[in-house]
């Protein structure tokens, strides 16, 4: 018999003796064989006795009121806060008795696994950059000194669509500079020497205008969106 | 008269013997050998590590060991950190803080993980340790900067004070005038989760000039990217600095100011903060770049090609945190120049957009472990992902001790081929032996558990989300998985079944966490019944479990092995299931 005194220690012993131990060998039925579990999503009835349940019946039937967390794949046709969802569509998981907190950005509880931290973090950037696109591009002046503007880049044939903080750049060369260098990469070979690109931008009216007209100043505080797109003229 | 065996040393000279032995593991043997080395080591025993605080009571812990100068305690599960432990849940500091106040006056250091932390507590150490000398707080919560004046004002021979990602209530006290004049033992300070926006930055200069042994400054964002290069050029012996807000307009003489002052900085190895990164201003920590071992970026919103220029600039880093924004490209360069890379973590910039915002795939990673011979740990967060690729990074690195892996869309598969990435995770499994933390993602059958249970023998705590198809899965697990201790599934088809087959092994594990699953409160108690040593918590905010039938799945189950007993600082929305004598084996 182990010395008692020692399990009193921190640290458990290893229950080598009840090794195998399986508790449903005590008084019920057990299944056949563990066989895959029926979608979670199908209802079915419960039954309350307490006496011997087969492993379906264990398994598979959920009482109707109970209201159990399923995971439903919804197909939703909303649309995105932005534009483009012209082929969108935007799979959520949802669970039946979602706790929809106003400040949970995320569909599903706890998903992706982000630390609560870093998870303010990115909501604090986030609201900057609804700040910027609402067309209040007076951006909320934190004492902590964040300034961003966020504007979708998006290149003519290329499916990424990129996001630059415009407050980054003093004018539009160091602007296109960096634009040149994000974008390099999908330059089509066929390309190279012939064509050229122009910037474009969206100004708070709705309208597509080339860039560079007008001063700098104005240009950052009007610019909804940026797209790089070939000139063929 | 007692004889004396040829085996007997005086105590003296044991406990010297002992006093070599640091490990928690080793003292543990060490006091198993007999009765009195039992006796020697446990009075001889300075720290202690108490992985989950309810598993033993403060009061059993210091009566085994009375003098004790350390002792760091975890809380709440891991899952508290995305949210599924609801609010009240436990893992209160203040019992321990009490216990500890009486019996162990001699107390320098406490570390605690995950707990709830009051001012009351915080006033309480400042008043009963004497010889306090650290307090390193990681994701807690419950206090405000107040309790850390307390700890400030008293404290007379603090040398560090960290907390990390923990939530403070931030009452701008001004919590750094608070260390007085005559104060100047610091050596580590991390205030990067304070949120004020005050911060007094003549104490804070006053501080960093009179204490000569700061090694670890890490700053709040609140510090503006002025203010920097006056706190660098005071304290030039600093080793680990964490920037504050990285912005301002771009201006010659300050930029030259601040290179100035990162360039004096001849110790400096590693890097933090750069919230709201300006790229302009980037290029002056160049010059303490090619010493760097460690760089945090990953609250920095610059793109790929400012990181790529970062990143070329320091061969010797061995720790990377950064965004998905540095991408496949940036990783390549990553691989090419960091040769003595041990740890990447890359962050979703966008983690709940459901498009792609930047071009950071499976290859990045890929190129990585390709590149980078000494890469052990990995947290890598992507889109898209193949069996292909990770058959790949597990035959490249199989010295991998970490490895978490998600794919941000639920249940995605192979995009290749569409199928699972069992095979995929299989390998990581198979050719990376010492494997001790993994987390899995993306579409995954039985087959992967069954993997994991038949090679995974080293590994030691297991993450599970939305993967498997049937109890076999979580039986897999839990009988081939030798060194297993700490298991979290969530929103997994893992019912009664394995779990009761298995029971035993719950016993030798730390901790067990289900949420979302199919395990019905029937199961519930009767472990909580067969299994004494242990606690069943069911945690259940939609009412009480006995308001359903007892077939019905509880939200989420928090299993863990204890010497202490229930506890009584539940919630009303914990359930612990009773103990039930007559029914236990003999």
């Amino acid at each position: 018999m182990p010395n008692m005194e020692f399990q009193l220690g921190l640290a458990l012993p290893t229950p080598s003796i009840i090794k195998g131990f399986d508790l449903n060998n005590l008084g019920l039925d057990h299944p056949k064989d563990m066989g895959g579990l029926e979608a979670r999503n199908k209802p079915a009835r419960c039954f309350s006795d307490k006496s011997k349940r087969s492993f379906e019946q264990a398994f598979g039937n959920f009482e109707a009121e109970c209201k159990t967390k399923t995971l439903l794949l919804l197909w939703s046709g909303q649309p995105n806060e932005e534009e483009d969802h012209n082929d969108q569509k935007k799979r959520t998981f949802s669970t039946i008795d979602d706790r929809n907190d106003a400040e949970e950005v995320d569909q599903v509880v706890g998903w992706p696994p982000i630390k609560t931290w870093r998870k303010k973090i990115f909501q604090q950037q986030q609201q900057q950059h609804r700040v910027g696109r609402i067309g209040n591009n007076r951006v909320a002046d934190k004492e902590n000194g964040s300034r961003s503007i966020y504007v979708k880049v998006k290149m003519e044939g290329v499916a990424i669509t990129r996001k630059v903080d415009i407050r980054l750049y003093r004018s539009y060369q160091t602007l296109t500079n960096s634009l040149i260098t994000l974008f390099a990469k999908y330059k089509k070979c066929a390309d190279d020497d012939y064509t050229r690109y122009i910037l474009t931008y969206q100004d708070k009216e709705g309208d597509w205008l080339i860039a560079g007209d007008i001063p700098w100043q104005s240009f950052i505080r009007s610019v909804q969106r940026l797209k790089i797109v070939r000139n063929w003229g | 008269m007692h004889k004396k065996t040829a085996f007997s040393f005086p105590d003296e000279v044991l406990e010297h013997v002992f006093s070599f032995i640091q490990s928690d593991k080793d003292r543990n043997s060490v006091s198993m050998v007999c009765k009195s080395w039992y006796e020697i080591e446990r009075w001889c025993r300075r720290k202690v590590f108490v992985g989950n605080c309810y598993a033993v009571s403060p009061r059993m812990v210091i009566k085994r060991f009375p003098e004790i100068r350390s002792i760091e305690l975890k809380g709440k599960p891991h899952f508290a950190d995305f949210n599924l432990v609801p609010d009240g849940w436990g893992g209160y500091v203040f019992p321990w803080i009490v216990e500890m106040a009486g019996a162990v006056p001699w107390l320098e250091e406490i570390k605690l993980k995950r707990m709830v932390v009051t001012d009351e507590s915080l006033e309480l150490i400042a008043k009963s340790f004497k010889n306090f000398k650290a307090l390193v707080l990681s994701s807690c919560e419950g206090f405000s900067t107040d309790g850390l004046a307390a700890i400030a004002a008293s404290c007379k021979n603090l040398k560090e004070l960290d907390l990390r990602d923990c939530d403070v209530d931030d009452l701008s006290g001004h919590l750094l005038s608070h260390f007085p004049d005559t104060y100047t033992s610091l050596v580590s300070l991390n205030i990067s989760c304070l949120g004020s926006d005050e911060v007094s930055f003549s104490t804070l200069e006053r501080l960093v000039c009179r204490c000569t042994n700061l090694r670890t400054l890490r700053l709040n964002r609140a510090v503006p990217l002025d203010k920097i290069a006056n706190i660098l050029r005071r304290a030039p012996q600093l080793v680990d600095f964490g920037t504050g807000t990285y912005a301002a307009d771009l201006r010659p003489d300050s930029y030259s100011d601040l290179a100035g002052a990162f360039s004096s900085c001849k110790e400096l190895r590693s890097l933090s903060g750069f919230w709201d990164v300006v790229p302009d201003y980037l290029p002056a920590i160049y010059p303490v770049c090619s010493k760097l071992t460690s760089l945090n970026l990953s609250y920095a919103t610059i793109q790929s090609p400012e990181l790529i220029k970062l990143v070329s600039h320091c061969p010797n880093l061995q720790r990377l945190l950064v965004l998905d924004y540095i991408e496949d490209s940036g990783l390549e360069v990553l691989a090419s120049s960091c040769k003595n890379l041990q740890e990447l973590r890359v962050f979703p910039s966008d983690p709940f957009g459901v498009e792609p915002n930047v071009s950071l795939t499976e290859q990045g990673l890929v190129a990585v472990s390709s590149g980078c011979p000494k890469l052990q740990s990995v947290l890598y967060f992507c889109r898209r992902m193949s069996n292909e690729a990770l058959v790949t990074v597990a035959k490249n690195c199989p010295n991998f001790t970490r490895f978490r892996l998600c794919i941000i869309e639920p249940r995605t598969a192979d995009y290749q081929t569409l199928e699972p990435l069992d095979v995929g995770f299989g390998a990581i499994v198979q050719y990376c032996k010492d494997l001790q933390r993994l987390s899995l993602s993306g579409l995954l059958t039985d087959r992967v558990f069954e993997y994991i249970g038949t090679y995974a023998k080293k590994l030691e705590m297991l993450s599970v989300a939305f993967a498997g198809d049937s109890d076999l899965g979580l039986h897999h697990v839990l009988s081939g998985c030798e060194s297993l201790r700490k298991l979290e599934i969530r929103d997994c088809p893992f019912g009664d079944k394995a779990l009761l087959a298995n029971a035993a092994k719950l016993e030798t594990m730390r901790s067990l966490w289900m949420s979302s699953c199919a395990v019905s409160f029937r199961a519930c108690k009767l472990l909580g019944q067969k299994m004494p040593r242990l606690n069943v918590e069911v945690i259940d905010e939609r009412g009480p479990p006995d308001s359903r039938p007892e077939s019905c799945p509880v939200d989420k189950l928090y299993i863990y092995r204890t010497v202490a007993g229930s506890r009584f600082d539940m919630p009303p929305f914990v359930w612990t299931m009773e103990d039930d004598p007559s029914l236990q084996l003999s």
